[in-house]
């Protein structure tokens, strides 16, 4: 049992959770936040990336399928901190071209904002964050303030592979990074061990427990975990929710009440409980009268691309696992030409750890035997290696949905489909061959790239000007429900090339800070 | 439900001795925490796979990555396969294969192991070093005649990380490669 009625019910403790939960209870109001994975603590982040794989989604199954199945095991999170607990902290902002694709290209989505509106909550966020970078040689940056802190450390493979962009007439610079270069408000900095997938137990990466969670535990918010949320429970017509039925930590089903329900269960958890709410007017799921909840979900292609540098130690195990430095001269959604389209920013120099997804020895996934042997002796000391992230063109048809499997409390459970539609796939071969060209000129040999693969879950609740065309207003309330709230990368119309977590952060201050002035009556 | 029903203090028990770099294995009907390599040498008892299913795993983690048998391949993934979803370290979660695991590598191994009897006449564990590489290259693309199993590039991925956890993912194995380890929070034993 969660006790009593409160102000505001949070549903998912991850990125945009903590932010919601920090700036409500600050405001004053009685908070209670329900998070169906564990408690965790600095102390579980142990550096490994086998351990690292309890931090995944550990909830009720989510199926995965399309053309280019979005990667669901591997890019969700559960329990305190969500995703954001073992993320990368890659936080650059998305470009004003990306909130008017739309209108300009006449393909895709607009947003119904634009740059300049979440131009001071991005400040705001890095600001009470901590971000690294160096905003003067970013040259592709938009208007924004400085960085609070100076850049991260390089370490030799970042050095490599811009060699290799300059060459090419390209330039580079430091990644902006939620990672402390210096101890920064009661946090230590940095040590570049590229444990960051494992998570950060000294909190230089900023995770939700070290930033907005704290806060929020502060100002008196309260969290409970192993809380499964099912669906929301319809209030006194379908215009509004009056709170959410739960399963507790023993099995039991259970429910809380509260004025304002804000659902911030990622890109699949959020849709799924809306899908599943049933109530009269609520055909096809709450919040839903126009079709779209689940639709337009989007990921990012990634064009990864490798090389080696026999004569040098490439020093590819240090660092952070997100990217000492970022190339973003393609980021003109038509730049790379030949039926592509997108932008494409590079992420140059990731710590790559020899196992794992990410790791070393997937590099060559086709190898086994003594060659993968004689491959990881070889690549562990002088392989370098960038991410091309590829904006992934909004289309309807990507979507998460219900499936006949039954979930808990009579839920059914979701299914993500995905594919990259024509363009977006183009965009990833041009990046791929753009990559390989990079890597040469830098001076490496034998440059490869791997197959396609893809990163970060956007979109399936996007935020529009009205209820025929999307699913929530440009602060994440319902459309069609007064008192529901919608926040995280769900909300994104359109991704760009850039990572979502920064973008997650302001659009979500951005809805908060509106919630608290026009708290529904 | 998977395990979000799980009390906390049950999840402190198994995060205790993961930190460890340790699993819980059966020895001489005793629960016992141990490195997959101890549990090898000293072995311990199977709990989800079938002697078959061991030896065709160890021989093809063998194929894929030199030394996974050693390391305890089939210790690993016997013990990770009990778990709950929730607690498992294998990188089959993060191939969106649906749980429990357990169907998936029965089934995948029992297709290499008709296969290599197909095309070989024997287990793939009896096959020499050449007949089971000929057996593994095509897998990864997909392209097998005859294969009548969970998908071959999903099983041939999962396999060859598990093996790759052992034999490059541990503190000795980044010892080997001439790697530093430079933990956050180290894993107090080595597997
Ligand atoms: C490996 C990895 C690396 C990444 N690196 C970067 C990066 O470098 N830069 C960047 O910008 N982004 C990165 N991201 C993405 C970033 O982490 C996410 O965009 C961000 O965390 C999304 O925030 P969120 O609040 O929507 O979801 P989350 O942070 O995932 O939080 C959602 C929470 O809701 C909970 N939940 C779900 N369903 C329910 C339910 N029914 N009931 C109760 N609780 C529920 C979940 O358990 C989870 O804790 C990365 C992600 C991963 C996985």
């Amino acid at each position: 049992m969660t006790g009593a009625r409160t102000d505001a019910l949070i549903v998912g403790a991850g990125a945009a959770g903590s932010l919601y939960a920090a700036r409500l209870a600050a405001a004053g109001k009685s908070v209670l936040v329900l998070e169906a994975g564990p408690a965790w603590k600095n102390e579980d982040l142990v550096s490994s990336l086998i351990w690292a794989r309890r931090l995944r989604w550990g909830g009720p199954p989510v199926a995965s399928g399309g053309d280019n199945p979005l990667g669901v095991g591997f890019n969700t999170g559960w329990g305190l901190g969500g995703a954001a607990l073992h993320h990368y902290g890659t936080w650059p902002r998305l470009m004003p071209s990306d909130f008017t694709m739309k209108s300009d290209h006449g393909q895709g989505l607009d947003w119904p904002i634009g740059y300049d509106d979440l131009r001071p909550f991005y400040d705001r966020v890095q600001e009470e964050v901590g971000i690294s970078g160096d905003a003067d040689e970013e040259v592709w940056r938009p208007a924004g303030a400085a960085y609070p802190l100076p850049p991260l450390e390089q370490f030799a493979q970042a050095r490599l592979v811009s060699a290799g962009f300059e060459k090419l007439g390209m330039k580079t610079a430091p990644s902006p990074m939620a990672i402390l270069s210096r101890p920064y408000k009661g946090r230590d900095a940095c040590i570049y061990d590229g444990w960051c997938d494992a998570g950060c137990p000294i909190g230089a990466l900023a995770n939700p427990l070290v930033t907005y969670q704290a806060a929020a535990r502060k100002a008196g918010a309260r969290f409970v975990t192993g809380t499964y949320v099912t669906r929301l429970i319809q209030g006194s017509n379908k215009g509004e929710v009056a709170g959410v039925e739960y399963i507790d930590g023993d099995g039991a089903a259970q429910r809380a009440e509260a004025d304002v329900v804000i659902l911030a269960a990622s890109t699949i958890g959020n849709p799924a409980i809306l899908l599943n709410s049933t109530g009269e007017g609520w055909d096809g799921g709450a919040a839903n009268s126009s079709g779209l909840v689940g639709r337009y979900v989007m990921g990012h292609s990634i064009a990864a691309v490798y090389g080696f540098f026999d004569d040098v130690e490439t020093q590819n195990y240090l660092g952070v696992s997100g990217a000492q430095r970022t190339n973003q001269d393609h980021y003109d959604k038509t730049s790379l030409g030949g039926g592509a389209f997108g932008s494409l920013q590079w992420q140059i120099g990731p710590a790559t750890k020899p196992n794992d997804l990410l790791g070393v020895a997937m590099a060559k996934a086709n190898l086994f035997g003594e060659d993968l042997t004689r491959f990881m002796d070889r690549a562990v000391h002088h392989m370098a290696v960038m991410f091309g992230f590829g904006e992934g063109l909004p289309v309807r048809e990507n979507r998460v949905e219900l499936t006949d499997a039954k979930g808990p409390g009579g839920t059914k459970l979701a299914r993500v489909v995905h594919g990259f539609p024509a363009p977006s796939m183009k965009l990833w071969e041009k990046a791929s061959e753009l990559g390989v060209r990079v890597m040469d000129a830098a001076g490496a040999a034998d440059p490869w790239s791997g197959p396609p693969a893809s990163a970060h879950l956007m979109g399936g609740t996007i935020m529009g000007s009205d209820s025929e065309t999307s699913v929530t207003d440009s602060y994440g309330r319902c459309h069609d429900v007064a008192n529901l709230f919608v926040a995280g990368p769900g909300l994104f119309p359109t991704g760009g090339a850039m990572n979502p977590n920064f973008t997650n952060h302001a659009v979500s201050l951005r809805g908060v800070e509106h919630l608290i002035g026009n708290w529904p009556k | 439900m998977p395990s979000a029903s799980r009390p906390a203090s049950d999840r402190r028990t198994v995060l205790a001795g993961g930190a460890a770099g340790l699993l819980l294995f059966t020895l001489g009907g005793c629960d016992k925490l141990m490195t997959a390599r101890e549990a090898r040498e000293q072995g311990a008892d199977f709990r989800n796979l079938t002697a078959q299913e061991t030896r065709t795993l160890e021989a093809f983690g063998e194929v894929l990555v030199p030394g996974a048998t050693e390391a305890g391949i089939a210790h690993f993934v016997d013990a990770n396969l009990v778990r709950p979803h929730a607690d498992c370290l294998l990188t089959i979660r993060y191939l969106d294969v649906p749980p429990p695991y357990g169907a998936f590598y029965a089934a995948g191994l029992k297709a290499l192991d008709d296969l290599a009897r197909a095309s070989a006449g024997k287990g793939f564990a009896d096959l020499d070093g050449a007949g089971a590489a000929d057996l593994v290259r095509p897998m990864l693309a997909g392209q097998m005649s005859g294969w009548n199993g969970p998908p071959a590039p999903l099983l041939y991925l999962a396999v060859r990380s598990d093996a790759a956890d052992l034999v490059y993912g541990t503190p000795d194995a980044f010892e080997r490669l001439g790697l530093p380890y430079v933990a956050h929070i180290e894993p107090p034993t080595t597997w």
